[in-house]
């Protein structure tokens, strides 16, 4: 492979990868504030995108675009406070097959909705490739790069300086002691949920186009909400930083294993699918709790 | 514990006494002969053969990866049954046609087989290689004749298929012998061919293959599964490699987003396409823009094509069917009818439409017409594709259907020189 | 199928001191049981009758059974050794494969690998093959806890979906796969081959001859995994679930159980992969990870087959498969055959919609509202029935809300 050739698929994979690290930032928020593994994640992203492809037409692409967010967010604020909050039975595996339930049902019904035809949303930026150095830059990951920094350095700073941050960071460590604190656990549980689903919104805007994805919404959207969970627990499934650095190996392998590797011919583009979560199996097995993950220790 | 004991004995007794009971009702079937009957007209007859009515399947896809295609084939098919039975139909008989759809795949397609079976004499259209691969033992098992809609020469040595027209491999042997003679490609170069994993994609590669063993160059191979959708690495990877020109044996889908990567990264080689690759609903798509670079080789003419039983097909089309996709797959669909016409009037003089009188029938046809919606096809040699000619179209968003023709039945030398894997002699 | 949960969670008998009351009223539930379950092998046995020329429904029936020992093995790994995993189909695919590569006629084609091997020890050999990769993967279960295991499960499906793609020699490929050979028992084909025996007049053909070796394939499973849910084997699981601390210190070797749990767990699974190769005609590996039968989305019907049956209950696991596998064929039946659905294009309701939709209800609900599943509500009918004979106070604590779920463990002692 030569420079060129490696460069630019480097820079394909960093670009989907700034996406990757939207999913798994949302998942790892909803993980850290709950210890929940939510694998209705790939619905919300649907819900947002349907939203958005729904009313595009009527209220015009930037109009739809942000209420599809707003719809994302809602969808995961009323699971959690509908769903989760009334369960039987609280133990975090019960709740993480709930989900699996919700999630069934979300992702049936909008591929109904949304047909055989598999429809972009209309994305203005789409397939207008941007030519930098030799480069090609493909305009729609470019923007996922500026807005996914953008909103990650927002994120950050809420959670490190605002009241919500501290709540959260409180109530992952220690959940009584935090509502003896006066943490009230059910908002901070609800915002979480409402924040992940806000950036799930936010990522489908950049997955369902021709530039990242080739394919509009589907189920093939919903598959790609998928890898938020290798990239999640790459970096550490409680771990906020984790799911940054792990959203964007995790783009990053994948378009370095998409190409042929002549000397290696067993690999190529079927290999690119597996090898994420091939690789996150081995980083789970040499190190159980993630990158960046707090190890849990048992001794007997 | 007694009286549990007692009662597991009880249980094991009454089942005991039960399964007497069933063995006793035991017996064996006799052989009985399948039930060919005398029909109307001194014809016998079998399955999916009645006096008044003669019914074939269609095992389509009008809700997966080629479902506009696909409709349009079933249209094809309908309007061919339409103007045989305005005709007075076979046999004196009209032509039904039972539709089912499996979505281009295989196990829905074996599930949905069975149900069909019974009903029919034969099957008019059967799209997709995949499918077709997994229903070949049944199609020798039941004796049912089947028209594909899938063009692999790897499947020509089975008795129960009639091809209609020719195969990938020389679809992409024609077309890149094309692409030489306009000057886009010479000897030497390297190609990229990105290709669905079975019969569709490896045939087509057989075909570069070929080609390119002929004329000293390389082909760069890609695999890919029918439901991948991102092919802007794979893309990436053959532009590292130096490509000249990128043949594609994919779906609609992956041809846009190659074509789009195409065009994005700079690339902006000529690609050459099987037929089932385009489907104009792609010009409506945000990769609209990208698609200049494509050529597709068809054994049919393309939708737009002034040959004149097309142009004639192509008018009914849109009389019958207004605002429906107009794509290629309309003269796919009214020729397989057409063949399938020369069949069973050949069986009906022979005085048997029995499956096993429509196999004697077929293979007695060695010049079958279509009023060029194919080559002359000749089913006298199993193993070699019926015929050898293509047509050649280009994208041009300003036709009906997207294509324009460029080439009119056209056969390279290599393709008259290539030998398919069944051939003999 | 109620019957069959309300008769068998029915079956631990009640604390010895409500003995002597009771004693009147065991009798009369014994012959009850005896006579649901006379009934329910009657039925099974005589369904190809029932059914007729309408051997559509004795394929969902088949397709049932296929669920119901997939279910069994899940439930035993996941309820009673609680070892979450999603990688089921894995197990499914390498079942079906094995058996194909092993049963297979090494003459059929230049490009397949087939060893020719008679099918009975194909199936065996395939479950044998199954159980050793999954001891192959017990190491890494070993190290891996709650949701990280369940999520590290799911790199096997992707495993799987490669390997499907790559090793085309013994797969056939993701396109059109390899027809997987006949069964044959003792040189007894499991095909339409004349003459076939009839059973009231009802010609066992293929269709009808692979139910009867589902059914025993079934009732096998069920029995064994009865069997080990009542034994050492099953109270080692469970106290592996509960907690492993207390567990080591009670000396309970915790990896080498969690090891048994998957290696029996992925024996089922094989034996699943092996009747689906049966049931399909066709072993196809799957193009992508979530559209075929040995994807995500199988493997997410699985966990809920599981959960509504009820975690660690294996007749509940029967039951959730009738739900879960049952219902989806039913309304594709349905659709093809009587039209259902049929006015409604694309944009309306079809058959597998509606079924996940039933199912993914299913799951919400259960966790919400009856954590136990099938095997709690079962549990309670019975208790209707019979109300001199259970004691009125929960058992255990067991049903008071809010608590940990109910425990399907059928264990007297717990």
């Amino acid at each position: 492979m030569d420079l060129a050739t490696f460069v630019q698929l480097f820079v394909n994979g960093l670009g989907k990868g700034a996406v990757y690290a939207l999913l798994a930032l949302g998942f790892v928020i909803i993980f850290k504030a709950t210890e929940v593994v939510n694998f209705a994640h790939g619905s919300l992203v649907l819900v947002g995108g349907y939203v958005v492809y729904a009313l595009k037409d009527t209220l015009g692409w930037p109009a739809a675009a942000l209420v599809g967010i707003v719809s994302a967010a809602l969808a995961g604020l009323i699971l959690e406070r509908g769903l989760l909050a009334n369960a039987r039975s609280a133990d975090h595996n019960s709740l993480a097959l709930l989900t699996i339930g919700v999630d069934v049902i979300i992702t049936e019904e909008i591929v109904r909705r949304v047909g055989a035809d598999i429809p972009f949303i209309g994305d203005p930026y789409d397939s207008q490739p941007i030519q930098l150095a030799g480069v090609t830059i493909f305009r729609t990951q470019a923007i996922a790069l500026v807005v996914g920094a953008v909103l990650i350095t927002a994120f950050f700073l809420a959670f490190r300086f605002s009241n919500w941050g501290v709540a959260m960071r409180a109530q992952a460590e220690n959940k009584e002691a935090a509502a003896l604190m006066g943490i009230r656990s059910s908002r901070v549980t609800a915002t979480a949920w409402l924040v992940a689903g806000a950036l799930a919104g936010v990522a489908v805007l950049f997955m369902a186009t021709q530039d990242f994805s080739g394919a509009g919404l589907g189920r093939g959207t919903h598959a790609i909400a998928l890898i938020a969970f290798p990239a999640a627990i790459l970096g550490g499934l409680d771990s906020t930083a984790g799911a940054i650095v792990g959203g964007l190996i995790v783009g990053v392998t994948e378009a370095l294993s998409s190409a042929n590797v002549d000397f290696l011919p067993f690999l190529g583009p079927e290999f690119s699918k597996s090898a994420v979560f091939l690789v996150m199996l081995v980083v789970l097995v040499i190190r159980p709790s993630g990158l960046f993950g707090t190890k849990e220790l048992s001794r007997v | 514990m007694i009286l549990r004991r007692r009662a597991g004995r009880s249980a094991t007794l009454a089942a005991a006494l039960a399964s007497t009971l069933v063995l006793a009702a035991c017996g064996s079937t006799a052989d009985t002969p399948a039930d060919t009957a005398a029909g109307a007209g001194g014809v016998k007859t079998d399955k999916g053969v009645t006096d008044t009515t003669i019914t074939l399947g269609i095992m389509g896809d009008t809700s997966g990866v080629f479902k506009n295609l696909g409709a349009a084939i079933n249209a094809g098919n309908q309007l061919w049954a339409d103007d045989v039975n305005a005709a007075g139909g076979i046999c004196d008989r009209t032509i039904q046609l039972e539709v089912v759809d499996h979505g281009y795949k295989a196990d829905t397609a074996k599930t949905l087989y069975p149900q069909l079976e019974p009903k029919i004499l034969g099957i008019v259209q059967l799209l997709g290689s995949p499918v077709l691969a997994a229903l070949k033992q049944n199609l020798i098992d039941d004796n049912v004749t089947a028209a594909p809609a899938s063009w692999s020469s790897e499947i020509l040595n089975n008795p129960n298929i009639m091809m209609i027209g020719t195969t990938y491999d020389l679809e992409v042997i024609n077309g890149l012998a094309y692409l030489q003679q306009e000057g886009l490609l010479a000897d030497g170069a390297t190609i990229g061919h990105i290709y669905i994993d079975g019969e569709y994609g490896g045939n087509g590669l057989k075909g570069s293959k070929y080609y390119a063993d002929k004329h000293g160059m390389t082909v760069k191979e890609a695999k890919i599964t029918s439901t991948d959708t991102d092919l802007t690495n794979i893309v990436t990877g053959l532009r590292g490699d130096g490509v000249t020109a990128i043949v594609l044996t994919t779906t609609p889908g992956q041809t846009a987003s190659a074509l789009a990567a195409n065009q994005a990264l700079g690339l902006n080689v000529p690609v050459l396409g099987n037929n089932p690759t385009f489907d104009p609903a792609l010009l409506q798509s945000p990769a609209a823009g990208a698609l200049g670079n494509l050529y597709v080789a068809a054994s049919s003419p393309p939708f737009s094509s002034q040959t004149p039983k097309a142009a004639a097909v192509a008018k009914a089309y849109k009389e019958a069917y207004p605002g429906a996709p107009l794509n290629a797959g309309t003269n796919v669909g009214y020729v397989e009818g057409l063949v399938w016409q020369n069949v069973l009037t050949k069986a009906c003089e022979n005085g048997d439409m029995t499956r096993a009188g429509i196999q004697t029938a077929l293979i007695s046809l060695t010049a079958v017409d279509t009023e060029d919606l194919v080559g002359e096809l000749d089913y006298s040699s199993p193993g070699a594709p019926p015929t050898r000619g293509v047509y050649i179209a280009k994208v041009d968003p300003a036709a009906e259907g997207g294509v324009t023709e460029v080439a009119t039945v056209f056969t390279a030398p290599e393709a008259e020189s290539y030998k398919a894997p069944f051939q003999e002699g | 199928m109620s019957e069959v949960v309300s008769e068998k969670a029915g079956s631990p008998p009640a604390a010895p001191p409500a003995q002597p009351r009771a004693a009147g009223a065991r009798p009369r539930r014994n012959r009850i049981k005896i006579a649901a379950t006379a009934v329910l092998v009657l039925f099974l046995v005589l369904l190809p009758i029932l059914v007729g020329s309408e051997v559509a429904y004795l394929k969902v029936a088949q397709y049932i059974l296929i669920g119901a020992v997939g279910g069994i093995g899940l439930t035993l790994l996941v309820g009673q050794a609680g070892q979450l995993s999603l990688a089921h189909p894995f197990f499914l695919l390498v079942g079906a494969v094995s058996y194909a590569v092993l049963a297979g006629d090494p003459e059929e084609s230049d490009d397949l690998v087939g060893l020719g091997l008679p099918p009975l020890l194909a199936l065996v050999g395939a479950i044998v093959i199954c159980g050793l990769i999954g001891l192959a993967f017990a190491p890494v279960a070993g190290r891996l806890r709650g949701i990280y295991l369940g999520v590290a499960s799911l790199s096997l499906v992707f495993l799987g979906l490669w390997l499907g793609q790559s090793l085309e020699a013994f797969t056939g490929g993701t396109s059109s796969g390899r027809t997987p050979p006949t069964f044959e028992l003792f040189g007894f084909p499991f095909s339409n081959a004349e003459p076939s025996p009839t059973l009231f007049g009802v010609a066992i053909e293929k269709q009808q001859r692979l139910w009867y070796l589902f059914l025993v394939l079934a009732a096998i499973s069920y029995l064994l995994a009865r069997g080990a849910v009542d034994s050492r084997i099953g109270r080692s699981w469970r106290a592996v679930r509960d907690n492993e601390a207390a567990a080591t210190a009670m000396g309970v070797n915790v990896t080498r159980v969690k090891a048994g749990a998957f290696v029996i767990s992925s024996a089922f699974a094989g034996l699943a992969g092996v009747m689906t190769a049966l049931w399909l005609d066709l072993v196809k590996p799957d193009e992508n990870e979530f559209t075929g039968s040995y994807s995500l989305t199988v493997s997410i019907a699985f966990l809920a087959i599981v959960i509504i049956g009820g975690l660690g209950s294996v007749p509940g696991a029967v039951v959730g498969a009738a739900v879960v596998f049952g219902l989806q064929q039913f309304f594709l039946l349905g659709a093809n055959e009587f039209g259902w659905f049929a006015d409604a294009e694309f944009g309306g309701l079809n058959a597998v919609v509606l079924s996940a939709f039933v199912y993914g209800a299913a799951v919400v609900l259960v966790v919400l509202f009856e954590p136990g599943g099938a095997a709690a509500v079962g549990r309670r009918l019975v208790a209707r029935l019979s109300p001199s004979d259970i004691p009125s106070a929960p058992r255990g604590g067991r049903s008071t809300p809010g608590s940990e779920p109910e425990r399907n463990d059928d264990d007297p002692t717990a």
